[in-house]
């Protein structure tokens, strides 16, 4: 019992209780039927055993019978002892083997023959004659021993026989053994997969959600038995629980509802948020809008955008009272216009007075109305943006198509106007102060000097165009502004010769506080352009606190310069008045303090007046150059034939040498030039003293007037000493002399040329040399040629010096009579009308070479514009300079019309003759009277 | 025995002045007119005094005093130095140079005797 209790609680036990059952049963019948065969074999054996040992005693017997009969007749004959001892032997011998075999013999067979072996031998020693029976005794023994023979092969038959047959169980238990093993296989397989086939059964039914029935016997003890309990409480267990979900489920059910209702409920707050939110963003646009630019049209666009946006107006514009300036949304530019011309009228005029806004409700014009056909109704809303003195600044108007505005809407639209309100007040007052930054800084731009502002860090705050160019070519205000002191201060200090820029500075800074003026300021050199520039601090104050310090940054590179070489000039002049004085003193020592010789007193004597001359000379030509240099040096330019200048210096120069011929060749009829005579006779007078100075051999000078390149040029031609190639771009410098020892005894100031240069310059002219060293020099003289247009028999050279036409158009007689004797006497030639329409007649007619013209003319007349514009529209006069003398201060308008100058009443005396004189040498070739022989294509304008 | 001198002046006037003043004291002189023609004549003999221009083409009295006292022309005598540069620190500068003496143009031909006499006896009697 409790064996089978362990085994039914198992089902693995089970099944090797089986399996070892299986095979003891097996290993059981094997072992039998295996002892059977052995058994078998060991009968098989045995009788195989005592057939062969019959066998061999029956033969053995045999034989011996067989010598027994030999032997025993012999005796019997020949009657021998011996032979009968034998004889008996072989008989006991023989009894003996009858015995053995008896007591062998098994069967009834064996039995009789050794029973008929023993009657036999009995027989036969008994001495009964049985020859007869012998032969019967040898058959029947034989045929026993066939017998035998035939047994043993019945034996092996038998054998075999029942070999096979023992086989046949063997296979017979065999199959019976497999069909027991399938017996048990299948009642394993019955017992254990059904039940889990109908359990993958019933976890699908379970899984797919249905019934499910267990058919497994909960009795079972095995692990089946406890799978199906367990199964079972399972199964109840997803019930209990599927149910309890389903409550749960409901009671979410109940909840989802509740909430859903609640979602509604937010959604409706939740669109009122938005609606919100979307009011704000929008005034948040405005806001930004108007907040985050500086431009006033930017702005006025952005609020009527943004507020239409916020009441959701179709069309809208504002407009600025006091200022043309509106934005408008939705239309056209002639509505904008109109509503403009009638920002003071009509409604508007309501809205300036009462200054509140209002709203009106009228029928839809045809154009608003588009494709509808019965009446409808736009919505107009008038408001006004106040400034913080309750003026209307600006109107606003909306309009809206079918949705009349609601108080709210329009309380709305007033909080939004105040903040509009803010915003155009901040873009008046940008402007303002936008203005007077731009005037400050055009003022400080106008300014020559450099000028920079910086903070107490040292930052750049304001600055200049004029710092700017000194601080860097090309830079503007905006790229220095902000600098820090490092940054602008390396700057600099990199422009500037040296690095003292940084050290001055610093140094400067440190004596900001000194009163003494000196201290706060210093110069330094630009490298680039060798401006020398001297900068001044001072320091600014707010209410005691300084916040800064202004720097001025002036160009004194003239004032430098001419420092420069004054000191210079002075330090020349010195050392070479020292040399001529030195002699003049020397000498005069001589004769005074020694006895000397008659000769030698008139060589000292000549010496000392050689030298006073020279320094006569000297002099004058110091005071010269000086006078030139500082640009005192006044020319009295009229207009003079060159010939007889040429001629006078030669005759003078010819006087003191004997041994040039000097020759004067002229191949030009052009000769008249503007210049001054004395100055010009100067320059003709140092260069040919020059080509007589250098040539001391003599020779010939050739003085050649000839036209040249539209120049009068006038060539000197020496054949002198010559200048080397690299003393030519030295030559015209002052002081400056050609260093050779062929010229060392030549005596000379070093300023001739530089005077002559500077002479020349002053005339608008050139002076160039060609020399080949050794073989004379060729110095040109070039000047500008002028010519009379209409050189009339009358006109000799004399009258050539005549002046200009003047044409003086004045209506107050007094005035005119001044102004002509001013002309007059500045030589010009006059002709003064009183009427605008009479000098615009004889203008026509005699072209003159300049007009002086006022505006204000009798009434009827035409005045001083008109005839500006027609002369400046006609192809002939349009040349004519006109100079404007009024009182009317229009001197823009005056000169865009095209006037030369324009000078206002009362001016100083002289000035119009200066302007029109400047005028007319200016723009000689375009002149009437002076025209050029040929012009040059460049000047041709 | 006689003094010889050197007198390098770019001036023919003053040559002449300097010149007949001091042949009149009998000393011998040779004249050059530049800086070239000098150092041409320092090269061949030794003076017992040069007296120097301070402007003149070729050379300047300057550069002479270097050559004088750089390798190239040694053993000279003393030097003085005539110049129209006559403010202080001009004289300093050529004295610093190497000249021995100055004397500012104008001039006065006796006490340039005078300083020149003296001059050579300083020398003399150091040399002794």
């Amino acid at each position: 019992m409790k064996l089978n209790l362990y085994r039914t609680n198992s089902l693995s036990r089970q099944v090797v209780s089986l399996m070892s059952g299986c095979i003891i049963i097996f290993i059981a019948g094997t072992g039998i039927l295996f002892y059977q065969l052995q058994s078998l074999h060991a009968e098989y054996l045995q009788k195989r055993q005592s057939i062969v040992e019959k066998q061999l005693l029956v033969e053995e017997i045999l034989d011996q019978y067989h010598t027994v009969f030999l032997t025993m007749p012999a005796s019997d004959v020949f009657d021998k002892d011996g032979l009968k001892d034998e004889a008996i032997q072989e008989e006991a011998s023989l009894r003996k083997k009858i015995e053995e075999f008896r007591a062998i013999a098994s069967s009834k067979e064996d039995r009789i023959i050794s029973d008929k072996l023993e009657t036999f031998s009995d027989d036969y020693f008994g001495g009964i004659q049985i020859s007869a029976q012998i032969s019967d005794f040898r058959g029947l023994i034989k045929s026993y021993l066939n017998n035998l023979a035939d047994k043993r092969d019945e034996n092996v038959k038998n054998l075999t026989k029942e070999q096979s047959i023992l086989q046949g169980v063997f296979v017979g238990f065999v199959l019976f053994f497999l069909f027991i093993c399938l017996f048990i296989v299948r009642s394993i397989i019955r017992n254990i997969g059904k039940p889990l086939a109908d359990f993958s059964v019933a976890a699908n039914e379970i899984a797919a959600g249905r019934e499910a029935v267990i058919s497994v016997n909960e009795n079972r003890m095995d692990e089946l038995g406890v799978l199906s309990v367990a199964f079972k409480k399972m199964l109840a267990s997803v019930q209990d629980k599927e149910q309890e979900l389903m409550a749960h489920n409901e009671e979410l059910l109940a909840q989802q509802d509740e909430l859903q209702a609640q979602q509604n409920e937010l959604q409706v707050t939740l669109g009122i948020i938005r609606d919100n939110e979307q009011k704000l963003t929008r005034r948040n646009e405005l806001i930004n809008g108007i907040s985050s630019t500086l431009d006033k049209n930017e702005v006025l666009n952005s609020i009527v955008v943004n507020m239409s946006n916020i009441i959701s107006a179709d069309r809208g514009m504002i407009a600025l009272v006091h200022e043309d300036s509106s934005s408008s949304f939705g239309i056209s530019e002639n509505g904008v216009k109109q509503f403009r011309n009638n920002i003071d009228s009509g409604l508007n005029y309501r809205l300036l007075k009462e200054k509140k806004p209002f709203t009106i409700k009228r029928e839809q014009l045809d154009a608003e109305k588009g494709y509808h056909e019965n009446t409808n109704y736009s919505y107009d809303l008038y408001l006004p943006v106040l400034s913080t003195f309750q003026e209307v600044d600006a109107i606003m108007v909306f309009s809206r198509y079918g949705t009349p505005f609601t108080d709210q809407e329009v309380e709305e639209c007033e909080t939004l106007a105040k903040q509009i309100s803010t915003s155009l007040d901040k873009i008046k007052l940008y402007e303002q102060t936008e203005g007077n930054r731009r005037l400050n800084q055009d003022i400080l731009n106008t300014i020559k000097e450099g000028i920079q502002l910086i903070d107490q860090d040292g930052k750049v705050v304001q600055v200049n165009q004029p710092f700017c160019d000194i601080f860097k070519t090309g830079s503007t205000p905006e790229q220095i502004i902000d600098l820090p002191w490092e940054k602008w201060s390396a700057e600099m200090t990199g422009q500037m010769e040296g690095d003292g820029f940084s050290r001055s500075l610093d140094e400067a800074f440190q004596h900001l506080e000194a009163t003494n003026h000196e201290q706060r300021s210093f110069t330094f050199k630009k490298k680039e352009t060798n401006q020398v520039i001297k900068v001044y601090f001072e320091a600014l104050r707010y209410r005691e606190e300084g916040f800064g310090t202004i720097l001025v940054y002036r160009d004194i590179t003239k004032e430098y310069e001419v420092d420069q070489m004054k000191s210079e000039f002075v330090s020349t002049v010195s050392h070479e008045l020292r040399t001529p004085l030195a002699s003049v003193l020397g000498f005069a020592e001589l004769m005074l303090n020694k006895p000397l010789k008659p000769e030698r007193q008139i060589k000292y004597l000549q010496t000392i007046y050689n030298e006073a001359k020279r320094l006569t000379a000297l002099i004058n030509d110091f005071l010269d150059v000086q006078k030139m240099e500082s640009g005192k040096q006044m020319y009295e330019k009229k207009y003079v034939d060159i010939l007889p200048i040429l001629q006078k210096v030669i005759e003078h120069l010819e006087i003191n040498t004997e041994h040039h011929d000097i020759q004067l060749q002229v191949e030009t009829t052009d000769l008249i030039i503007l210049g001054d005579r004395i100055k010009i006779e100067q320059a003709f007078t140092n260069l040919l003293s020059n080509s007589i100075k250098y040539s001391p051999d003599g020779g010939k000078i050739v003085v050649r007037v000839c036209s040249r390149n539209d120049k009068l040029s006038v060539d000197i031609e020496d054949e002198g000493l010559g200048i080397p190639k690299e003393s030519l771009p030295h030559l015209f410098q002052k002081f400056y002399r050609v260093d050779n020892s062929d010229r060392r005894r030549i005596g000379g100031t070093g300023l001739g040329l530089a005077i002559v240069d500077e002479i020349i310059k002053s005339h608008g002219g050139e002076v160039t040399v060609v020399s080949h060293y050794g073989h004379g020099s060729t110095f040109t003289i070039s000047l500008p040629r002028v010519a009379q247009k209409e050189m009339g028999p009358n006109h000799d050279r004399q009258s050539m010096k005549l002046s200009y036409e003047i044409m003086v158009i004045e209506d107050d007689i007094n005035l005119a009579e001044l102004l002509k004797y001013e002309l007059m006497d500045s030589g010009f030639h006059v002709n003064y009308f009183n009427s605008g329409r009479k000098a615009f007649q004889e203008l026509k007619n005699s072209p003159p070479d300049a007009i002086v013209l006022d505006i204000l003319l009798e009434e009827g007349e035409m005045d001083g514009w008109g005839i500006l514009r027609e002369l400046k529209i006609s192809a002939d006069l349009k040349e004519i300079p006109v100079f404007i003398s009024t009182a009317l201060d229009e001197r823009e308008k005056g000169l865009s019309l095209g006037a030369n100058d324009y000078l206002v009443k009362p001016y100083k005396p002289r000035q119009l003759s200066k302007v029109i004189m400047h005028t007319l040498l200016s723009t000689r070739k375009k002149g009437q009277i002076l025209i050029p022989h040929s012009c040059n294509e460049g000047d041709q304008v | 025995m006689m003094k010889r001198i050197l007198l390098v002046e770019d001036e023919e006037v003053l040559r002449m002045l300097v010149v007949d003043t001091l042949e009149d004291e009998d000393y011998v002189v040779d004249e050059a007119a530049d800086g070239i023609e000098a150092v041409k004549l320092l090269k061949n003999r030794t003076y017992d005094l040069i007296i120097l221009d301070y402007m003149m083409p070729g050379y300047t009295g300057l550069e002479i005093i270097e050559k004088i006292q750089s390798s190239e022309i040694k053993n000279q005598g003393k030097i003085l130095m005539l110049s129209a540069k006559s403010q202080q620190f001009e004289q300093e500068r050529i004295l610093e140079a190497g000249a021995d003496y100055f004397m500012a143009k104008p001039f006065s031909p006796l006490k340039l005797i005078e300083q020149i006499e003296v001059i050579l006896h300083e020398a003399e009697s150091l040399q002794n």
